[in-house]
C-alpha cells in the first residue's frame, strides 16, 4: 500500500492480530510447560514441603534426591542403557527407513504402495499385543536383557515412521536430480549418496533425533524385554512411582524424571536450528 | 561428437503403447528439434537416447554402439533439463565439475575446463554462488555449462527454455543457436513452441500421437506440410484452413453453398478436401474471394487482418500498412502455388500451442 494512512493501518491490524497471536502462543505454552515446571519444582522439594495445601512455590531447595539417586548404581547404568538404546535404535532406523522410503518414493514396484500401506498398518497394532509374542521370541532366541533387543523392538515401530517421513520428503525433491546426476556419471546408489542425501541432511536429521526422543521415552517394551542389566531409565520411573510397599516417592520420581528431560532438552536445543529447517523443507519444495 | 540413430524405437508402459517405431537418423553435429504438442512422446524419446527411460522395442545407437541396455553414465550425453535439476547443496563451480570429478579427470583441469565454460557463457562472477542465489536466466546457463564443459558425444535439451519469460526466452535462444554453431555438438532438442524448433534446428520432427508426422528444413516442413497436423503446427499466426467439395475440378464449395475458385485443381483428384492458406499468401486484389474485415491489427511492419470469409475466420498478413477498415469488403487473390491441398478432416485444435509461442 502506497499512502501513509492505509500503512499505518495495515501496520496497526497486523501488531494486533501479532499480539493475539503471540498471547496463544504463550498460553499453549503455559498448558504444556506447568507440568514440567512442577516436576522440576519438586524434585527440588524437601519431603515435607511436597505435599503441603496450598502448594508451596517458595522453599528451601534441596539437592538431597537428586544427590541420593545418582549415586545408586542401577540409575546412572539405566542412563548408560538408554542412551545407547536410543542412539542405536534412531541409526538402525534412520539408515533401514530412508532407504526404504527412497525406494517408495522413487522406484516403480508392482505393488510397492501397498507394501508401504501394510507397513504403515502395521503401526495400528497395540504395542502391548505385540510385547508378549516379542518377548517370547527374543526368549526364543536368547536375546533378553539385551541392549540388541530393545534396539531392534524399537526399530519396528521406528522405521515405518522413517519410512514414511522421509518418503514424502523425497517427493518433494525433482527426480531430474538424480536423473541429471545419472547422467553426470553416478550409478543410482551414486546419485543418492552424492546429491539426495546431503540434501536431505535436514530432513534425516530432524527425523533421527524425533526418533530417537520416541526411543528415549519407551517403557513398554523396555519393562517386558529387559531385566536387570540392559533396563532403561522410564522403567526406573515406573518402578519408584508403583512402588506398593512404601507408596510412591514423588521427591524421587520427579528427580528421575528430570534427570530423564534434561538430556533431550540440552539435545533439541543444539539441534534446534537443524530440527525447525528440517521441518520446513519437508513441507515445502526442497 | 556423434551420431544418433534411432531404429523403430518403441515404448509402451504396461499394455499401453505411446511410442509406435519412431526411425530417425541424426548427422554428426546436426541440430535436430523434437517438436509436438504434450503427450506426443518427444520427451520420452529424449529420455530414452539418454537412458532414463527404457526401450521396449528397436535399437538406438550412439556413434556406433546400440545402447539400449547401457547406463545413461556411460553413453557420454549431456543433458539440459527443463527445471534446470542444478545440485541445490553445490555452488555453480561444483555442480559444472561435477560430472568431471566423477570421471576422475585432474583437480587441475577440471579447474581449467571450468573456468572456460565459465567464461563462454559469463558466469566468471558467479562460480562461488549457489543456486538459489541464482536468476532464473543464470540457472539456466549453469545448467548448459554443466552440459558444455563435458565436451560429450550428443547434447540433450528437454524444453530448457520453458520456465524463463518470453524475453530472456529470445534471448536465451540465440544464444543456444550461436553456441551450436561454435561448438558443432550433436544437439537433440525437444519443445512444444514450433518458433523455437524452426529458429533453432537445422532440421525439425514434428511427433504427434507417438509417431513421426514429418521431417525435414524449418523451411521446406513450412512450404511443403505433409499432413493438416503439421501445416497447422507450424506456422504463426496459423495456416487457414476451408473444408468443401471440389466441383468442375477447381470450385471449392464450402458447407453454405458459398462457391470459392481456386487457382489450381487437386492433382490427386479428390472430391472432398481441406484447403489450407497460409496469411500472408493472400493478396488483397480487385477481384477474389470476397470477404468482411472485422480486425485491423498494424504492427508497424506488417498488417494482419481477421475477415469472415463465408462464416468462417479468415487471417490475413500483409506486409506494411492498409487502409483498410473494419467492415469493409476485400477480395483476397492466391497464387497457384500457395495452395496446400489436405484430404478433408477436421483441423487439429492446437489453440494451447498458440498460447506458449
Amino acid at each position: 500500500m502506497s499512502t501513509p494512512i492505509s500503512s499505518t493501518a495495515h501496520r496497526t491490524r497486523t501488531s494486533t492480530s501479532h499480539r493475539l497471536r503471540v498471547m496463544g502462543g504463550i498460553a499453549v505454552s503455559i498448558l504444556f510447560l506447568f507440568p514440567i515446571y512442577w516436576m522440576v519444582l519438586t524434585s527440588f522439594k524437601q519431603q515435607v514441603d511436597i505435599f503441603t495445601t496450598p502448594p508451596k512455590f517458595l522453599f528451601i531447595p534441596t539437592l538431597e534426591t537428586y544427590i541420593e539417586y545418582m549415586q545408586r548404581a542401577d540409575i546412572t547404568r539405566r542412563l548408560v542403557n538408554t542412551i545407547i538404546v536410543a542412539t542405536g535404535s534412531g541409526l538402525l532406523s534412520i539408515v533401514v527407513g530412508a532407504m526404504a522410503g527412497y525406494a517408495l518414493a522413487r522406484i516403480r514396484i508392482r505393488g510397492a504402495a501397498t507394501f508401504g500401506l501394510l507397513i504403515l498398518l502395521s503401526r495400528g497394532v497395540p504395542p502391548i499385543a505385540l510385547a508378549v509374542p516379542m518377548f517370547l521370541v527374543a526368549r526364543k532366541l536368547g536375546l533378553t536383557d539385551k541392549h540388541i533387543t530393545l534396539i531392534l523392538a524399537y526399530s519396528t515401530f521406528l522405521i515405518p515412521y522413517v519410512m514414511w517421513l522421509m518418503r514424502s520428503f523425497f517427493l518433494s525433491l525433482p527426480r531430474e536430480l538424480e536423473e541429471s546426476a545419472m547422467i553426470d556419471g553416478c550409478s543410482r546408489y551414486g546419485a543418492l549418496f552424492k546429491i539426495i542425501i546431503p540434501i536431505s541432511l535436514p530432513g534425516l536429521l530432524s527425523t533421527l533425533i524425533f526418533s530417537m526422543i520416541l526411543a528415549w521415552e519407551e517403557l513398554l517394551f523396555a519393562l517386558v524385554l529387559t531385566n536387570r542389566h540392559a533396563s532403561t531409565i522410564p522403567v526406573a520411573i515406573a518402578g519408584i512411582a508403583g512402588d506398593t510397599v512404601n507408596g510412591a516417592n514423588w521427591g524421587a520420581l520427579t528427580a528421575v524424571g528430570t534427570i530423564t528431560v534434561v538430556p533431550v532438552v540440552i539435545f533439541a536445543l543444539l539441534v534446534q536450528k537443524w530440527l525447525i529447517t528440517g521441518l520446513a523443507e519437508g513441507a515445502t519444495k526442497g | 561428437m556423434s551420431t544418433v540413430q534411432i531404429r523403430d524405437a518403441r515404448k509402451s508402459y504396461g499394455a499401453v503403447e505411446v511410442l509406435h517405431g519412431v526411425s530417425l537418423d541424426i548427422e554428426d553435429g546436426e541440430f535436430v528439434a523434437l517438436v509436438g504438442p504434450s503427450g506426443c512422446g518427444k520427451s520420452t524419446l529424449l529420455r530414452m537416447i539418454a537412458g532414463l527411460e527404457d526401450i521396449t522395442g528397436g535399437d538406438i545407437l550412439i556413434g556406433d554402439r546400440v545402447v539400449n541396455h547401457i547406463a545413461p553414465k556411460d553413453r557420454d550425453i549431456a543433458m539440459v533439463f527443463q527445471n534446470y535439476a542444478l545440485y541445490p547443496h553445490k555452488n555453480v563451480r561444483d555442480n559444472m565439475g561435477f560430472a568431471l570429478r566423477q570421471r576422475r579427470i585432474r583437480k587441475a583441469e577440471i579447474e581449467q575446463r571450468v573456468n572456460n565454460t565459465a567464461q563462454i557463457l559469463g558466469l566468471e562472477n558467479l562460480l562461488d554462488r549457489k543456486p538459489r542465489q541464482l536468476s532464473g536466466g543464470q540457472r539456466q546457463r549453469v545448467a548448459m555449462g554443466r552440459a558444455i564443459v563435458r565436451d560429450p558425444n550428443v547434447f540433450l535439451f528437454d524444453e530448457p527454455l520453458s520456465n524463463l519469460d518470453a524475453k530472456l526466452r529470445v534471448q536465451m535462444r540465440s544464444e543456444i543457436k550461436e553456441l551450436h554453431q561454435r561448438l558443432k555438438t550433436t544437439t537433440i532438442y525437444v519443445t512444444h513452441d514450433q518458433i523455437e524448433a524452426m529458429t533453432l534446428a537445422d532440421r525439425v520432427v514434428v511427433m504427434n500421437g507417438g509417431v513421426v508426422e514429418q521431417e525435414g528444413s524449418p523451411l521446406d516442413l513450412y512450404d511443403n506440410p505433409a499432413s493438416l497436423f503439421v501445416a497447422a503446427f507450424i506456422g504463426s499466426p496459423p495456416m487457414n484452413f476451408l473444408e468443401g467439395d471440389l466441383v468442375g475440378g477447381t470450385n471449392l464449395v464450402l458447407a453454405d453453398s458459398t462457391a470459392l475458385p481456386l487457382p489450381i485443381g487437386d492433382p490427386k483428384g479428390r472430391s472432398r478436401v481441406t484447403v489450407g492458406i497460409r496469411p500472408e499468401h493472400f493478396t488483397i486484389a480487385d477481384s477474389g474471394w470476397p470477404a468482411t474485415v472485422s480486425v485491423v491489427e498494424p504492427t508497424g511492419s506488417e498488417t494482419q487482418i481477421t475477415a469472415r470469409l463465408a462464416g468462417h475466420i479468415v487471417r490475413i498478413l500483409i506486409r506494411g500498412r492498409t487502409a483498410t477498415k473494419p467492415g469493409e469488403t476485400i477480395h483476397l487473390a492466391i497464387a497457384p502455388e500457395y495452395v496446400h491441398l489436405f484430404d478433408a478432416a477436421p483441423v487439429p485444435q492446437l489453440a494451447e500451442l498458440e498460447d506458449v509461442a
